[in-house]
């Protein structure tokens, strides 16, 4: 990298950005040895999911959301669809539990956590509104029991389950694209910040009056 | 065309435990989530050989 700064915006932007996340940290060809564990595999486990989830709903969009009703690989699409769909919940909630007993916000890494958490939350309506655009007699029962409780927390004029159109659109486009643009994010900080390491095994005994909490903020060298 | 390789034409079978009230379907995930992040600590990862590094 150049000790000059860049006159113009794209090398400045550019310097932030390598700077930020150098390659060997971008795509790192080693990994901490407490990773030789399998709860470590159900975050790529949980992006392998999303991966079928978005390539099968592509297909599903291509064809019209009534498609999978009267042909067979329109079903059979949709099946997958639905069970990525199912393992992708599957596997987060593994991912959660795992990241939780590490506390795997310490050492700098609450945004991690935090876009983390907000993926979870934003993935469920990106899923429930997959229920209400079936073009079924489901997704009516649906529709018309879950705008109550849209209506009592006050949004349902914002957010209409009987407008099946919007609920369409959410579903097809603006939810997929915030999970998406927040499990990318998600990922860009973990290689940024690393693995949370494990708590330090010396630092577990009994309370200390001050200081810092077992293990917080240690990185590990890569072995 | 099979829509299911049971029988669902039914009201779903539920599980009530104080004020819990869970489908026995979700039951069986909530149980195999449990299984399976148990496992993932428990299980040995396998590992490359000492010599190959």
């Amino acid at each position: 990298m150049s000790t000059v700064d860049p006159p113009t915006w794209t090398g400045k932007l550019r310097e932030r950005l390598v700077a930020a996340l150098p390659p060997e940290k971008l795509l790192p060809d080693r990994q901490p040895s407490y990773m030789a564990s399998w709860i470590y595999v159900f975050g790529v486990l949980t992006l392998g999911s999303l991966v079928l989830i978005i390539g099968s709903g592509t297909i599903l969009a291509l064809k019209g959301p009534g498609w999978w009703h009267v042909t067979g690989i329109g079903h059979f699409f949709n099946s997958v669809h639905l069970w990525a769909v199912e393992l992708f919940f599957f596997f987060m909630v593994i991912h959660l539990w795992g990241k939780y007993w590490m506390a795997a916000w310490r050492g700098g890494r609450a945004r991690v956590w935090m876009t983390g958490v907000v993926t979870f939350l934003v993935a469920i309506p990106c899923a429930l509104t997959g229920y209400v655009s079936q073009q079924n007699f489901d997704a009516q029962w649906i529709s018309t029991q879950a705008k109550d409780a849209m209506n009592s927390m006050g949004i349902g004029s914002f957010f209409n389950l009987m407008n099946f159109g919007q609920m369409y659109s959410y579903h097809v486009f603006l939810l997929p694209l915030a999970v998406v643009g927040l499990v990318t994010a998600h990922v860009l900080l973990v290689r940024r910040h690393g693995i949370v390491p494990p708590f330090r095994l010396d630092a577990v005994g009994p309370v200390k009056p001050s200081g810092d909490q077992p293990g917080a903020g240690d990185q590990p060298e890569p072995t | 065309m099979v829509g299911a390789i049971f029988n669902l034409n039914h009201p779903a079978h539920m599980v009530h435990w104080h004020f819990i009230d869970l489908s026995v379907s979700n039951v069986i995930v909530i149980v195999l989530m449990l299984v399976v992040f148990a496992v993932a600590i428990l299980a040995p990862f396998p590992r490359h050989g000492e010599g190959e590094r």
